[in-house]
């Protein structure tokens, strides 16, 4: 054998530490790296991407978990998560770009149409199933254009936003360059965002008189949310929604992986360090300041600034001194609820999808579109209320060999409808619910499924706690109720930094689940920390 | 100019506020100061998939002159007390330590599923090989009592009803009889739509093994479940079906194929054989389901191996973590291979570049990598993963390693 370094695996100490390569830990990596920052990313698996990652079953390569990318965008209109990753990281990702907003397939009301995006042809669409509607629903659609508008104006640095005004009014003064002006431009800008921030959607829906059944075509997306419209906060809701029409929806070409793998390896390349197989299992503190953190396997690291791709359940509960953690910070733990987990069947067929006969790349298929029923059947250990499942050959052709199809039929999950399945009934349990959930997809679109399967793969929420380490196999972080939603997390941001030095970010952070909230939670987390080192970004 | 949309009220509209400013304040203060206990679907989760479990052996058997089994129960020593569940058909990877060397081997698992469940012990049946330098080992030291490192059950050639037809054909070769006895067993108690028919290629009468347990799982299955050994050197008293398995012999003993899943376990050129004789059926890819065999015996009869180099011995910088070292590399063993013969402990499990335990990053250098067995995603072979099982050196390298996975 050659000579042997005894050095050491770690530095004695890093700028900062990177706790789990997700979404959001990659985001937080990559964009500390790009800042001139040298962070250390710990990561318990051995690949990066947590959820964003695929596996390969025979000839067929399955993404874990994307359905599709919000906030990317055209390249002529890029949206954040592009202007992250291909002009701030210089990454090269292969986008290809989704047809169809969704196909909906409502079996018990006879409605089963392809919903376009764009918010014109959206209105039209709607307009056609349910004449007499658009003026309605143009309504609604302004609203929620204003809304998404207003983030993007929040979102712009430095103003002094709804948040502080309605919670401390001296302090919007003191931090208004012109408090007349400002002010005045809050409620020009910010009047409508004011006025629904603080509902529900189901709210605003019944304010605006939405008729019932142009409400069920622009509902489906409650299932990327977890919770019911009636529970859902508003301006999260009509930010998603605008975002998807205006900017279409995307995927990388080669699975979500591409783009996990793209921005580890860009880490490295500008000097981060990355390191698999190597869960954190302490964050050390002092006195209310991070100082550290110690891996599974005995490594003690330095570093002034965590940022933690995992939830506060995990870091407050599990990884932290119990006498360093405050008591605020468990109580709001305590006081949130850990939103769904999903439950996926991945299947191969030997046939392609023209033989086939599925036609479109996101179906929504459900009896009727009651987002309270569906969100009550999520807690149930069985085949749910809705599906949405996908064909990645309507997006990316030769995604599998041809003559094959790659299709994934996904329900949400509570974490609690898998408490009390034994180990020996496992396979069964969930083979069961797969099976419905195939002959679902088969009744509502006339597509033989079954007897196609070349490959088939079944995820629980056991599966995706097993390979992420996520607390409960949760994949939708916290339920964003009102008092939960993006809006109010912003607003108590400055009361909720626990913990100096330590930041979140990935999909139980401030900006919530979903790729592009995580990934860019990450970021977020990082211009954060590069603040507080001091690092102009 | 944009409409001013009002909810439920000017005024309303902004009392409600409150919902955002006051609300969550208050919730957080009613809320409970107590640590939430460990949340069970992880735990759960490190039932059914543990990384890894502490077995001893607590019997062992000769099924041939050349065939050992070994029954592992969970090491009480170490606190364990359950063996994780698994699929008929699955295998353990097995840690080794030789002469200070630690390597991994995967055993298909033969007993049943309700052994491990009920009973609590899994058995492996290991065939000894002329000159083999693990199985030697085993032979030597393996005894009741020996304390063995297995990770949790893996693999994927089992049945599986949302995808295979309940009509199955079992193809085994040399030690590929071993997940069938446990899929029979299997197949027996809990699958009673379900029927195998097991051919069994030995050379003689002295490698069959199971043959007893066959027959009684033919009786009690109803005969939804039935063995042949097929001889290829017969001797002189053998009564049963000789030759190889060929297509008419598949035909002859199993029936006609039309409908039927086969499942097919053995050494490497069986599986050449095999795709020969089954290309006569016209079968649907999904009708054949094929156990990987673990590590190539000769990357050199690739086509496209570049056999100039089979001579040659590279030099590979490791990165794990800050540390770099370099190790030497046969450009016909598979990179895995170096990594343990130097002593770093890489991490594995199927050793045939299907299950990504093993994925390490390529920095620099040229790998082969074998085509029966590249299992890498379409974004790793862009960003450089690779599967050091199933990969050679084609040239000096620099790779970045992952360490073992630690159990804790």
């Amino acid at each position: 054998m050659g000579e042997r370094k005894e050095e050491p695996r770690f530095d004695a100490s890093y700028d900062a530490v990177v706790v789990g390569a997700g979404n959001g830990g990659l985001g937080a990596g990559l964009a500390l790296a790009v800042n001139g920052a040298r962070p250390l990313v710990l990561e318990q698996h051995n690949i990066p991407g947590g959820f964003a990652t695929s596996f390969v079953r025979g000839r067929f390569e399955f993404d874990v978990s994307l359905h599709e990318l919000s906030d990317v965008g055209p390249d002529d209109r890029k949206g954040g998560v592009r202007k992250f990753l291909d002009d701030e990281a210089g990454l090269r990702i292969d986008w290809m770009r989704v047809p169809e907003a969704y196909r909906l397939i409502l079996t018990g009301q006879d409605m089963n149409v392809r919903v376009p995006f764009g918010v014109r042809e959206f209105i039209d669409c709607i307009e056609a199933e349910v004449p007499g509607s658009r003026e309605a629903v143009t309504r609604y659609m302004n609203l929620c254009q204003d809304i998404y508008d207003t983030f993007g104006y929040l979102g712009r640095g430095g103003k002094p936003g709804p948040a502080r005004m309605a919670r401390d009014f001296a302090g919007f003064l003191k931090n208004a360059s012109n408090p007349i002006k400002d002010a005045r431009d809050l409620f020009v800008h910010a009047g409508n965002f004011l006025r629904s921030a603080p509902y529900t959607v189901a709210e605003v829906h019944d304010a605006l008189g939405l008729p019932g059944r142009a409400e069920k075509i622009i509902s489906p997306y409650w299932c990327y949310m977890g919770i019911p419209m009636d529970r859902l906060g508003f301006p999260i809701w009509a930010g998603m929604l605008v975002s998807y029409l205006t900017q279409g929806a995307y995927v990388p070409r080669c699975r979500s992986q591409e783009m996990t793998m793209a921005m580890e390896s860009r880490i490295r390349e500008l000097g981060g360090q990355i390191e698999y197989n190597t869960r954190v299992a302490r964050i050390l503190t002092k006195k209310g300041r991070v100082t550290g953190v110690v891996t599974a396997d005995g490594h003690t690291i330095r570093t002034d600034h965590v940022i933690a791709n995992a939830s506060p359940n995990l870091v407050f509960g599990s990884m932290m001194d119990p006498a360093e953690v405050p008591t605020q910070a468990m109580k709001l733990v305590n006081a949130r609820r850990v939103a769904a987990s999903g439950f996926v069947v991945y299947m191969g067929l030997d046939a392609g999808p023209d033989e086939l006969g599925i036609t479109d790349y996101g179906y929504f298929i459900a009896e009727d579109m009651n987002t309270r029923e569906q969100y009550d059947a999520v807690g149930a250990l069985g085949p749910t209320k809705m599906q949405a499942a996908t064909c990645l050959n309507r997006v990316v052709p030769d995604c599998s060999p041809p003559g094959t199809t790659i299709l994934c039929i996904t329900i949400l999950h509570m974490p609690e409808a898998w408490y009390t399945v034994k180990p020996a009934d496992y396979v069964k349990t969930k083979n069961d619910i797969a099976a419905a959930l195939i002959k679902q997809f088969e009744e509502a679109t006339g597509v033989a499924v079954r007897e196609r399967i070349e490959e088939i793969e079944v995820a629980t929420p056991v599966t995706f706690a097993r390979y992420t380490g996520a607390f409960d196999g949760g994949i939708y972080g916290y339920e964003p109720d009102v008092w939960d939603s993006v809006p109010a997390r912003i607003m108590h941001l400055q009361n909720e930094r626990f913990v100096k030095g330590l930041e979140f970010a990935g999909g139980f952070a401030l900006m919530g689940h979903g790729y592009s909230p995580s990934l860019l939670s990450g970021r977020a987390a990082a211009l954060a920390t590069l603040a507080q080192m001091g690092v102009k970004s | 100019m944009k409409e001013k949309i009002t909810i439920k009220g000017e005024l309303r509209d902004l009392f409600e506020l409150r919902r955002l400013t006051h609300e969550r304040p208050q919730r957080i203060r009613a809320a409970s100061s107590r640590p939430q206990g460990p949340p069970p679907i992880n735990a759960l989760a490190r039932r059914i998939h543990p990384a890894a479990q502490q077995l001893e052996i607590v019997a062992v058997r000769d099924e041939t002159r050349a065939a050992r089994t070994f029954r592992l129960a969970p090491d009480a020593d170490a606190g364990a007390t359950r063996c994780a569940v698994f699929r008929a058909g699955q295998y353990l990877s097995l840690k080794v330590d030789i002469n200070g060397v630690r390597i991994t081997r995967p055993y298909s698992i033969c007993s049943s599923p309700d052994d491990a469940l009920n009973g609590r012990f899994y058995e492996i049946t290991i065939r000894r090989k002329e000159g083999g330098f693990l199985t030697e080992h085993i032979w030597n030291s393996w005894g009741e009592g020996t304390k063995i490192e297995a990770s949790g059950p893996c693999g994927f050639f089992y049945y599986e009803p949302l995808r295979d037809s309940a009509d199955l054909v079992g193809l085994a070769g040399g030690s590929g009889i071993t997940p069938f006895r446990s899929l029979m067993k299997d197949i027996t108690a809990n699958h009673p739509d379900a029927r195998m028919t097991l051919l069994c290629g030995v050379r003689n009468a002295q490698e069959k093994m199971f043959a007893r347990e066959f027959r009684d799982l033919s009786r009690e299955s109803g005969g939804r479940v039935k063995a042949y050994f097929v001889a290829s050197e017969p001797d002189g008293d053998w009564d049963g079906p000789t030759g190889f398995l060929t297509a008419d012999l598949i035909t002859s003993l199993a029936g006609p194929p039309e409908g039927k899943t086969f499942f097919i376990c053995g050494p490497q050129p069986m599986y050449n054989f095999l795709d020969k004789e089954l290309a006569a059926f016209n079968l649907p890819r999904r009708r054949v389901r094929r156990e990987v065999f673990g590590e190539l015996t000769d990357v050199t009869v690739f086509e496209d191996y570049p056999r100039e180099l089979a001579g040659e011995t590279f030099e590979i910088i490791v990165h794990a973590g800050r540390r770099v070292l370099t190790v030497p590399a046969k450009a016909t063993e598979s990179i895995l291979v170096s990594l343990e013969r130097a002593g770093l402990n890489p991490p594995s499990q199927c050793r045939s570049g299907e299950c990504g335990f093993c994925n390490t990053i390529l920095l620099n250098g040229g790998i082969f990598v074998s085509p029966e067995n590249d299992g890498r995603r379409k974004a790793g072979i862009k960003y450089g993963y690779f599967h050091p099982c199933s990969s050679y050196p084609v040239s000096d390298l620099e790779i970045k390693l992952n360490p073992a996975v630690h159990a804790g």
